[in-house]
């Protein structure tokens, strides 16, 4: 832990860490600005970085798509384009999708992730045949999911993305329970066992409430991965399951190309979710993004 | 059986002595399930019948251990076996869903597929482009959070504040970033007018339109959103050195250059080599920001390997071709994972 500590840094370390913290907040500022812009302001030059009008005609338009075609007549004729789908529908079915996969993931997991600390089960390579799935290129895996999904009815359908996100977080929960796991005393359990309690009672009963923390943890961070999933929803999903992230990529028309407005006020409200997950769970971030590797 | 045999004695009009029959004969059931069922038998074995008996022998035999790892591993084989088998037909074959054929009666082509792709100069730039982009972001990344993470090993005031800034953009959603980025890099954007000011004339490039410019954006982008993750990665390695070490080589009068050149990297080295590894794999896939952005262009100048295999499987339906390509980057990243797993598990 830090040795030393000083009020200031010094003037040159000072300006660089200042210098990173507005480049990292610059562009969430920009998009957070842009969602209150009217039309006018969207591509102004100079730049408008604070909109002198600020509207939330944006939203209304994430909210409620039957409004956009009444905002194209005001506009002039500037802007005339279709909205398809609201807001609503794209939270309602990432919600089910993301909650539905987080939990199956994280059960199944933490059953696997159990058998493998305390059994040792398939030896010390197995767990590894998880993280694979993790390199590969979901896009690899997409083209014959596609065609096997059409094939079982389940292309454009809940139950495809769930399974589809399911499989892909499996190698997270496995590999960050696995390391929670590693982290309680296992003689715990052997006291339990002489007790004469059966070994699902001892899972059940001694080690679950002990890793009860990082399951959670475990849970939001693989919600934030699927809530952020474009790829799968693209392609799996698209005109019946739209989620969050297919419908910010949405909000493009034919004649004036991206509406930057309703896209940044679609962008502010559907990243909230992930931001305030994401702060909360702040110290499991790094175990998560590496398989449980990197512990603080 | 013989609860049955019971029942059939009784004359239907005594109700009360027939549930009771019932009840006794649940009750035997049960008891017997408790005695055959061992601490192994899970919920499975409250059901009866043909099949509860077959499911009880199978839970019997099964051990415990196995039971535990078999929805994961089950799940795992549907999504990724499955596929991985349709792919390996898909990829001898010239299928296309619209010839209105079924993929299953598709032409076979046997390897003519992968005679083209190899030879199709798209799909071997797409492969350049992409290690091209992993290689210089994850440089970039790791060089930038080595340095920012540095600034960090002391305590100071509003250092909670300042970490609590720097790793927004790992927060936000990558559809949603790329947005940001596409807004900044456009051609009447902040960033060109930021330029204009410095340079004191008017700069409008059109960065995503140009065809030597348009990888820009999508590099920044990727570099903005992950260096945070890298960052905190260095700084967890950093915490976990061994303190005295540094102190020691400090204190017989090493130069801060040296102390970090020959204490603190060669130390560091296992938690570098792992971000970089995890990194290299996650932007091997990069597709959100080109697709947002560019969508592969100007042309096919920022197409990446997962953006060459949208287009090919999802434009111009070239299924079997992409199953080939799909199949020859998955050789690729089962064989490189191999290589890595060894130094991973010494870790």
């Amino acid at each position: 832990m830090p040795s030393t500590r000083r009020f200031g840094l010094g003037w040159v370390k000072t300006f660089v860490v200042l210098t990173a913290m507005v480049i990292a907040l610059f562009p969430v500022f920009w998009l957070v600005s842009t969602a209150f812009k009217p039309y006018n302001e969207w591509q102004a030059w100079p730049p408008v970085w604070v909109s002198r009008q600020p509207t939330l005609q944006n939203y209304r338009i994430v909210f409620f798509p039957e409004l956009a075609q009444k905002f194209a007549a005001n506009e002039k004729g500037n802007l005339s384009y279709k909205v398809s789908g609201s807001a609503w529908k794209a939270f309602a079915d990432s919600a089910i999708i993301s909650g539905f996969a987080t939990f199956f993931s994280v059960v199944f997991g933490t059953l696997a992730a159990y058998s493998i600390v305390r059994f040792g089960i398939g030896g010390t390579t197995y767990p590894f045949q998880f993280l694979t799935v993790r390199m590969f290129p979901p896009i690899a895996v997409v083209v014959p999911m596609v065609v096997l999904f059409s094939a079982l009815r389940l292309s454009d359908t809940l139950t495809g993305l769930i399974l589809a996100y399911t499989a892909f977080t499996l190698p997270f929960s496995i590999w960050m329970i696995r390391s929670f796991i590693e982290e309680t005393p296992e003689e715990l359990e052997g006291v339990a066992m002489v007790h004469g309690m059966g070994r699902l009672q001892v899972f059940l009963t001694i080690t679950l409430p002990l890793v009860r923390g990082g399951i959670l943890a475990t849970a939001l961070f693989i919600f934030i991965l699927n809530w952020s999933e474009f790829l799968f929803a693209l392609t799996l999903g698209g005109s019946k399951v739209v989620t969050v992230t297919v419908q910010v990529a949405n909000y493009v028309s034919a004649s004036s190309g991206k509406l930057y407005g309703v896209q940044a006020a679609m962008g502010t409200i559907s990243t909230i979710p992930v931001l305030l997950l994401g702060y909360l769970i702040q110290r499991h971030l790094v175990r998560g993004l590496t398989f449980g590797a990197v512990k603080r | 059986m013989a609860g049955a045999a019971a029942r059939a004695t009784h004359s239907a009009g005594n109700h009360i002595t027939e549930r009771q029959d019932l009840m006794r004969e649940r009750q035997l059931r049960e008891a017997a399930i408790q005695e055959v069922g061992d601490e192994a038998v899970g919920p499975s074995c409250q059901r009866s019948g043909r099949y509860g008996a077959i499911a009880r022998t199978i839970a019997r035999r099964m051990p415990f251990e196995v039971a535990l790892a078999l929805p994961a591993q089950l799940t795992v084989l549907a999504v990724v076996l499955v596929p991985t088998l349709v792919v390996l037909w898909l990829s001898v074959t010239s299928w296309q869903p619209t010839q209105g054929i079924p993929w299953y009666k598709a032409e076979v082509v046997w390897l003519s597929n992968f005679v083209d792709l190899v030879q199709d100069a798209d799909f071997v730039s797409a492969v350049l482009r992409t290690v091209f982009i992993v290689v210089l972001s994850a440089a970039v990344e790791l060089f930038l959070a080595i340095g920012l993470a540095l600034l960090f090993m002391e305590d100071w005031a509003w250092r909670r504040l300042a970490v609590s800034a720097i790793i927004i953009p790992m927060m936000i959603v990558p559809v949603d970033a790329a947005n940001a980025f596409y807004m900044l890099f456009n051609d009447q954007g902040p960033l060109n007018y930021i330029l204009s000011l410095l340079i004191g004339r008017t700069v409008q490039i059109d960065w995503l339109g140009d065809v030597h410019l348009a990888l820009v954006p999508i590099i920044l982008c990727e570099i903005w959103q992950w260096t945070p993750l890298m960052f905190l990665l260095m700084l967890t390695g950093l915490m976990n050195l061994p303190e005295n070490q540094i102190r020691a080589a400090a204190v017989l009068g090493a130069s801060p250059r040296r102390v970090f050149m020959r204490v603190i990297l060669p130390l560091l080295m296992p938690v570098i080599l792992l971000s970089l590894i995890v990194r290299s794999i996650e932007i091997f896939k990069l597709f959100d920001p080109v697709y947002i952005m560019t969508q592969g262009g100007p042309g096919n100048a920022t197409e990446t390997i997962s953006m060459y295999m949208y287009h090919g499987a999802f434009m111009f339906f070239r299924m079997g071709y992409m199953a080939a390509a799909a199949l020859m980057v998955l050789v690729v990243v089962i064989t490189i994972s191999a290589m890595l797993a060894r130094p991973l598990m010494r870790h």
